[in-house]
C-alpha cells in the first residue's frame, strides 16, 4: 500500500495518507510530513535515533490527527530532529500514545510551519483508511 | 463550483457574489480584480474560501479579497474580514500561522552605481549576518524573562537593547508594539520555539532583497518618504517564526471546542472563531498581539544586522552606508479599528490575511510626519521581479476597511514549480540578469520561481485604479538572500 500521495495546492501543501488501520494511517501521515520537507535523505546515515514518547488528545479523530502532527512539528523544532519512523501504541478517538524515533537533520529542503484543519477528512476505504491534510508552508 | 456567472460586476475592478448564492452567507463576497485576474482566481478554491468567510458571525459590509487572492486554508490569501464589536468574532485561522508576517523597507542614501562593484560582497555579508534557512538559530538568545519582555514590548525592547533607533519605531505599523499583548497566554511550547529564533529570517517565501528604485510614479510622496530614482533600498520579508506558528496552532485547536460552546456553525473547521469579547477571544487576541510583537522585534533585529552588513561591505568604498527606515507593515494580523459604516463610526475587528493595512491621509494612528500623506504600503513581488511602494488612500478607508493587496499571489503549486524549475538553473538565469542570489536550499528556491506567481504589476495596477492604494515607486532586485 502507498503510504501517502501529494495533492496539488496553489500556495501550501496537501497530502493524502493511507493506512490499513487508523494507527497505520497516523504513522503514515507523520511519514508524509517529514518526506515532504525533504527529510528522508537524512535517514540511515548512521546517526543514532532518539526515542521519544508522545501523547496527544483531541475532540475527535480529525483533531487528534492535527494535534499528533503538530506535536511532531514542535518536537522537530525543539530537538532539531525529524521523525519519519513512529509507532502508535494506543489510539482512541480522543487520545493517543506513541513512540517516535528522532533523526538529527542539518538542512531540510522546506519547512512545514503548521498543520491545518482546512479540508481535513478521515474516511474509510476498501482496504483501510485515508486522510486528507493541508499544511502551511 | 463557482464561475464568473455567479458574480455581479459592481465596478470596473469590483466583482461581487451576492448572499443569495449560498444560504449560509451573511454578507456579499467582494473580489477586487481585473477580468483576467478574476479568471486566475477561479482556477482554484480561493473564491470558495472567500465565500466561506462571508459566513463568519458579526461580519459587516462584505467579505473582501484583493487581486493577489490565492488559495490558502480557511481564509483565502488576500482576504479581509471585519466583524463588529463587541460580539463579532475573531478567528485565529483568519490571521494564519505566520502572525505578523510583514515587510520592512530600509533606504540608503546612495545610488546603485556607487555600490555595484561591491554588490557580491554585500550579498555575502547579508547572507552571513542574517541567519536563514530551516532550523536556523538566532543571534539573540533569550532567557524566559527576556522573551516575555519581547512579547509584551516588541520593537521597544529592541530599542532598549541597542538594535533600533527611535526613528525606526516611528516608521513601523503600531510603532512596533501592540499594547494588548500578554506573554502569560502564550504557551510554553510556543515560547520554547521562540527562545532561540529571534533575529532569523526562516525559510519558504521569506527573503531579504537589495533593490534599486527603478521608477518613481509620485515624485512628491517619494520625496517625503526619502525615496529617489536609482537609490539602493533593502526589503525584509518575514514574520514571527515558530513562536507564531505554535500560537496559531494552539488557539485553532482550543477554538474547536469554543465553536461548540458558542453554537457557531462553519463550512470549514479552519475558520473556527469565538466572539472577541469572550474569554477565548480575548486570550487569543492577547496571544496574537504578543506573537506580533515578536515579529516586529524580529524584523528590527534583522534590520540591525543589515545595517552592520552595509557597514562591513561598503564602509570606505561609498560615501554613506547608513540605512533609514521607510516603513514596516504587517500582512497577517487582526486589529481593532474604527471604520465608518453607513455614515457612523463603528469599532470592528479587521482580519487581514495576506492583505496590508493602507490607511489614508488624516488617520490618527499615523506618525505626525506622515499623517497628511497617508501610510506607506510595501508590496513585494515574486523573486526576481518588481516590488512596489504605495501609499494609503481615502478610497481604501471608504471601500476596504483601510486595506490593500500584499504581493503577487501564487498561481502555480509548489510541487509543479519544483517539477518545472531547477533551483540552480533559476539562480543562473537571475545571475545573467545581474541579480546576485545567496540561497541555502535550491529546491526551496525553485518553489519560489517567478513563474509560480501572478505578475505583481497587474495586481498593483488594479488596486491603484480601484483607488485602494496609490503607486509611489517601483523597485527592481539586484541581490536576493533566501534560506
Amino acid at each position: 500500500m502507498k503510504r501517502f500521495e501529494e495533492i496539488p495546492h496553489t500556495a501550501d501543501w496537501s497530502f493524502r495518507a493511507f493506512g490499513k488501520d487508523l494507527a497505520e494511517l497516523f504513522e503514515n501521515a507523520a511519514f508524509a510530513l517529514f518526506a515532504l520537507q525533504g527529510g528522508l535523505k537524512c535517514v540511515g546515515d548512521g546517526a543514532k535515533e532518539a526515542t521519544r514518547r508522545v501523547e496527544a488528545s483531541g475532540i475527535d479523530y480529525e483533531s487528534l490527527l492535527v494535534n499528533w502532527l503538530s506535536e511532531l512539528l514542535y518536537l522537530q523544532e525543539s530537538h532539531h530532529e525529524i521523525y519519519p519512523r513512529t509507532q502508535i501504541d494506543e489510539l482512541s478517538p480522543t487520545a493517543l500514545r506513541a513512540q517516535v524515533f528522532g533523526t538529527p537533520y542539518r538542512q531540510l529542503d522546506k519547512l512545514i510551519k503548521a498543520v491545518t484543519y482546512h479540508n481535513l477528512k478521515i474516511e474509510p476505504t476498501l482496504g483501510g483508511w485515508k486522510a486528507v491534510v493541508v499544511v502551511d508552508v | 463550483m463557482i464561475t464568473k456567472l455567479n458574480f455581479e460586476r459592481i465596478d470596473e475592478y469590483v466583482w461581487q457574489v451576492p448572499p443569495s448564492f449560498r444560504g449560509d452567507m451573511r454578507v456579499p463576497a467582494r473580489l477586487y480584480a481585473s477580468e483576467d485576474l478574476l479568471e486566475d482566481a477561479l482556477q482554484d478554491e480561493s473564491v470558495k474560501q472567500l465565500v466561506n468567510t462571508a459566513t463568519l458571525p458579526g461580519i459587516v459590509k462584505y467579505a473582501i479579497a484583493m487581486p493577489d487572492i490565492h488559495q490558502g486554508y480557511g481564509f483565502p490569501i488576500g482576504g479581509v474580514v471585519a466583524t463588529k464589536l463587541p460580539d463579532g468574532v475573531i478567528s485565529p485561522g483568519g490571521v494564519g500561522y505566520d502572525i505578523n508576517c510583514g515587510v520592512r523597507l530600509l533606504a540608503s542614501r546612495v545610488r546603485v552605481d556607487e555600490i555595484a562593484p561591491r554588490l557580491k560582497d554585500l550579498a555575502t555579508a547579508l547572507y552571513e549576518n542574517c541567519p536563514s534557512g530551516v532550523g536556523s538559530e538566532g543571534s539573540v538568545p533569550l532567557n524566559a524573562k527576556q522573551l516575555d519582555d519581547v512579547l509584551e514590548r516588541g520593537s521597544e525592547w529592541t530599542l532598549k537593547h541597542g538594535y533600533a533607533r527611535r526613528e525606526d519605531l516611528d516608521r513601523t505599523e503600531e510603532f512596533g508594539r501592540l499594547g494588548g499583548a500578554d506573554a502569560a497566554v502564550v504557551s510554553k511550547r510556543a515560547k520554547e520555539r521562540g527562545k532561540d529564533q529571534l533575529g532569523t529570517l526562516g525559510a519558504g517565501n521569506h527573503f531579504i532583497e537589495v533593490d534599486r528604485v527603478a521608477e518613481v510614479f509620485d515624485a512628491n510622496i517619494a520625496e517625503r518618504l526619502g525615496i529617489f530614482l536609482e537609490q539602493v533600498v533593502v526589503q525584509i520579508h518575514c514574520g514571527s517564526r515558530g513562536l507564531g506558528h505554535q500560537v496559531c496552532t494552539d488557539y485553532v485547536n482550543d477554538f474547536q471546542r469554543a465553536v461548540r460552546e458558542y453554537d457557531i456553525d462553519l463550512p470549514d473547521r479552519e475558520l473556527v472563531c469565538a466572539p472577541l469579547n469572550s474569554p477565548e477571544g480575548q486570550a487569543y487576541f492577547r496571544a496574537m498581539s504578543a506573537a506580533a510583537n515578536y515579529a516586529f522585534a524580529n524584523r528590527q533585529i534583522l534590520a540591525h544586522h543589515i545595517r552592520r552588513s552595509f557597514e562591513q561591505a561598503l564602509a570606505g568604498h561609498v560615501r554613506d552606508c547608513d540605512l533609514i527606515q521607510i516603513y514596516d507593515i504587517a500582512h497577517n494580523m487582526a486589529k481593532v479599528e474604527q471604520h465608518e459604516i453607513d455614515g457612523q463610526p463603528v469599532k470592528v475587528c479587521v482580519h487581514r490575511k495576506g492583505a496590508t493595512r493602507a490607511f489614508g491621509p488624516g488617520a490618527a494612528v499615523l506618525p505626525d510626519d506622515l499623517r497628511d500623506i497617508g501610510q506607506p504600503v510595501l508590496i513585494p513581488g515574486s523573486m526576481g521581479t518588481a516590488s512596489y511602494v504605495l501609499i494609503g488612500t481615502a478610497g481604501s478607508m471608504a471601500q476596504t476597511f483601510g486595506s490593500t493587496c500584499h504581493g503577487a499571489g501564487r498561481v502555480m503549486s509548489r510541487a509543479k514549480a519544483k517539477r518545472e524549475v531547477r533551483g540552480e538553473t533559476l539562480r543562473d538565469e537571475l545571475a545573467a540578469r545581474g541579480i546576485v542570489v545567496r540561497a541555502g536550499s535550491m529546491p526551496g528556491l525553485a518553489e519560489e520561481a517567478p513563474q509560480a506567481y501572478k505578475d505583481v504589476s497587474r495586481v498593483v495596477e488594479v488596486v491603484h485604479r480601484a483607488g485602494i492604494g496609490r503607486q509611489v515607486a517601483r523597485l527592481e532586485p539586484i541581490a536576493v538572500i533566501k534560506g
